[in-house]
């Protein structure tokens, strides 16, 4: 009989984490997905937190994570689980040969395509913002033909804001050869980066409009590989620093920390399903036993010791609603939301915490889902990321922190 | 079970699918499994409208995989594809394409004219010129079909019986690998069926936009497989196309009585095998035999969701090192990488798939889907063999 000690339903950020943190401890692990998660779509920056109360900017994640409430994730495993997990994934990010650079002292502020700038804590070299600080001369790359990221506003945003504006800005336009078929993404970009003709023809571009030494801000476009290969190739033929700025969907930084997670967990021995539509599970004297898949053939179980659920919120599909309630269908654990459905808006939607972007299951320091006597529901499951209640990850700038701090407590939990 | 719908609006249009989309990423000719799938589908539901750069989309399903939503945008290229051919010709190439099974008809009984005739300039020459590629083979005929070969054999009668679905590839052009297959069964004390009623799964008449033909073959094989299922039977393929189009394709693109309860019985071979394993009832008398080998697990394995079962059926074999090459799509999809226009896009998608067997210093690469061993045979000249031919010779039965 084949039987799994770990079974994590979904394959996120958070559900990578997990299931490569308990395989690294010598579990035999299965994932569950349905679907490449929204890591490709959300980015690969890991904001651990960027403002708190009312939208306080935070110089420092670690300062504010004193300042949240005892219902928000962080403040469940604290200050050194946080660490903990943090310094596992800088691990990992490292010696898969993709480093992560920041700490919970401070925030980095990386420009975004909207030319404003976006707090985030952990980020690949090519996102570091010194060189930036550090030029009096800012060159802004645009390629011809890419949609969503326009230099001249890239450089209208930033000439507003404080620190940029004693700066002189220049625009760069840079031109990919593709002047046919459908429109040009990110990940088109990229993806022409990573072959030698593309990165020979934008070298030969970058000469002729850059002076030496120049520091330029470009989209996420510098290959879908975790790995510096790209950036160091290019910055090598006139010493340039060239700085990632974030994008918009497909996100390129994203799917690299993406596939950077998936092969580590599978290096790490965890076996992958794939299109697997998780329908439910089979508990017995409150512990799981089993998950069930529907697919459209017929039902199949998977037996495990333990089991982490992250399946995601709203959007991922990990959490339902249904007129005045909100759901969540693997075990069907209790989601905690207003009572009344009037709430789960508030009325102005930018600048405040949203209500439903809190909605979800509370979960003890362990990760495991509890009652409202705090005691724990079912005594083998887990949970982490954005199935979690009690973060705004949108407003306070948390996602991928939570992800990673929550799915590795899972991973020692289970 | 929630019946399968296409439901466009449950698209969020965040492009994971084009992210994963095999053909996007190698020829911007094709808008993508977003645009030409459910972006368009709104569009569809309201008025006769044509994309044409669906033409592109080779039916992979890595986008139906990768989507967080559960949409299937290979499913709505597939209903257009067959809308678009409604009223408009076919070239002569996609019918040859889109019928394996009529060309094995014509073929097979003058296997080696057939074959012969392939390799003729005369023969090349016209085949460039109606559009089907000339820089691989088409796949060679055997000179005695899988089902000629199983009905000669004396098997030995097992109360436990199984019904075979061979399909095209493996009855017409590759019969050893249903051959082992029936061994394998055999050692493990089933007697094996094989319907005298079925007809092709309609795959490659999907690909090619021949929707109605396929779905006349789905109907027949549904009333064929489910007289056989009523009597507890279960049904098995060990092409990975053929199962995921008797069990999730006909869901998806037609409406079909029974097809639930057929769906339901459906395996695939090392599936079954590793189900019967985990009974205690697999036949683990397993003889040493040496080999590292590669597996590349097919795109249509991968939509099944039932994960990699190959991979783990071959780790019982003692003495075997298999690695998974998790490489991606190979590029064939079919008859896809046989058009002349398609061929380059079908090469460019399995280059990481060939440099990752070329780097692997591998004896063979096992795959479950024959159009995909071809391809991977076309592209690195290694040696190709599915998973149940290293299990007949782990029972010592070739």
């Amino acid at each position: 009989m084949r039987e799994y000690d770990v079974i994590v339903v979904g394959g996120g950020l958070a559900g990578l984490i997990a299931a490569a943190g308990a395989a690294g401890r010598n579990k035999k692990v299965l994932m569950l997905t349905k679907g490449a998660g929204t890591l490709a779509i959300g980015g690969g920056s890991v904001d651990l937190l960027g403002y708190v109360g009312e939208g306080r900017p935070l110089a420092s994640p670690e300062q504010g994570l004193t300042e949240l409430p005892d219902t928000h994730p962080y403040s469940k495993i604290g200050r050194a689980g946080i660490q903990a997990a943090l310094d596992y994934f800088k691990t990992v990010c490292r010696q898969e040969g993709y480093e992560y650079i920041g700490s919970p002292e401070k925030n980095y502020w990386v420009p975004t395509a909207a030319g404003t700038l976006k707090p985030t804590c952990l980020i690949p070299k090519t996102m570091d913002t010194a060189p930036l600080k550090a030029a009096e001369k800012i060159f802004v790359a645009g390629f011809h033909r890419l949609k969503d990221y326009y230099p001249q506003i890239v450089v209208q945003g930033l000439a507003k804001i404080p620190v940029y504006a004693k700066k002189e800005f220049s625009v760069v336009w840079l031109d990919t050869g593709m002047h046919e078929g459908r429109d040009i993404t990110a990940l088109e970009v990229a993806r022409w980066l990573d072959t030698e003709a593309g990165r020979r023809s934008c070298a030969e571009q970058l000469k002729k409009a850059l002076p030496p030494g120049a520091v330029v801000i470009v989209p996420p476009v510098l290959g879908t590989k975790p790995s510096y290969a790209v950036a160091e190739e290019l910055e090598k033929t006139g010493g340039y620093r060239l700085v990632e700025s974030t994008g918009l969907p497909p996100a390129i930084i994203g799917l690299r920390l993406r596939n950077l997670w998936l092969n580590f967990a599978k290096k790490s021995g965890v076996t992958v399903v794939e299109n697997a539509a998780v329908t439910g599970s089979v508990v017995e004297n409150g512990r799981c036993i089993a998950i069930k898949t529907g697919n459209l053939d017929r039902e199949r179980t998977y037996r495990a010791q333990s089991f982490v659920l992250t399946t995601g919120g709203f959007f991922g599909g990990g959490l339902g609603s249904q007129p005045g309630r909100a759901t969540e269908a693997v075990f069907d654990l209790p989601v905690a939301a207003p009572a009344n459905p009037e709430e789960w808006g508030a009325p102005q939607l930018f600048g405040t915490r949203q209500p439903f972007a809190q909605i979800g299951i509370v979960a003890d320091g362990r990760m495991a889902p509890v009652d409202a006597a705090g005691q724990p529901i079912l005594s083998n499951v887990f949970v982490a990321g954005r199935n979690l209640a009690g973060y705004d990850f949108s407003f306070e700038k948390s996602g991928n922190g939570v992800a990673i701090v929550t799915g590795y407590q899972a991973s020692l939990s289970v | 079970m929630k019946k399968h719908q296409n439901l466009p609006d449950e698209c969020t249009a965040c492009t994971s699918c084009v992210v994963h989309c095999p053909v996007a990423a190698v020829t911007s000719k094709f808008r993508g499994p977003k645009l030409s799938g459910p972006a368009l589908e709104r569009y569809r539901l309201l008025l006769h409208d044509e994309d044409p750069s669906l033409e592109y989309c080779s039916n992979c399903k890595n986008c139906d995989i990768t989507c967080p939503s559960g949409v299937s945008p290979s499913t709505m290229n597939m209903l257009a594809r067959g809308e678009y051919y409604k009223k408009h010709p076919h070239r002569l190439r996609d019918w040859i394409l889109a019928h394996a099974e009529k060309m094995g008809q014509m073929n097979s009984p003058m296997a080696a004219v057939a074959n012969m005739g392939a390799d003729n300039p005369l023969t090349r020459i016209a085949l460039k010129k109606i559009g089907i590629t000339t820089k691989r083979r088409l796949p060679k005929y055997a000179s005695r079909t899988f089902v000629s070969q199983f009905r000669a054999l004396k098997q030995q009668s097992y109360p436990d019986k199984i019904v075979f679905f061979p399909g095209c590839f493996i009855n017409y052009n590759d019969p050893q690998v249903g051959m082992d297959f029936v061994a394998v069964m055999q050692a493990n004390r089933y007697e094996v069926i094989v319907p005298d009623d079925t007809e092709c799964c309609g795959s490659p008449m999907v690909a090619g936009g021949y929707l109605e033909e396929a779905a006349a073959n789905a109907q027949k094989n549904i009333q064929a497989l489910r007289r056989l299922t009523d009597k507890g039977y279960p049904v098995i393929t060990c092409c990975t196309s053929c199962g995921l189009m008797l069990k999730r394709e006909y869901q998806e693109l037609f409406r079909i009585d029974g097809v639930e309860t057929v769906a339901a019985r459906l395996y695939d071979s090392t599936e079954f095998l590793l189900e019967l394993y985990d009974q205690g009832r697999l036949n683990t008398g397993f003889i040493r035999q040496n080999g590292k080998y590669l597996y590349h697990a097919p795109c249509h394995l991968r939509a099944q969701g039932i994960g990699r079962p190959a991979l783990e059926l071959l780790r019982l074999l003692p003495d075997i090192e298999i690695t998974d090459a998790d490489a991606g799509c190979c590029g064939i999809s079919g008859s896809y990488g046989f058009k002349d226009d398609k061929y380059d896009i079908s090469m460019a998608i399995g280059e990481d798939l060939f440099r990752t067997i070329r780097e692997s210093g591998a004896d063979g690469v096992v795959s479950d889907c024959g159009t995909c061993r071809m391809q991977i045979a076309h592209g690195t000249g290694a040696r190709t063999l599915h998973p149940m031919t290293l299990v007949a010779n782990g029972y010592g039965k070739r």
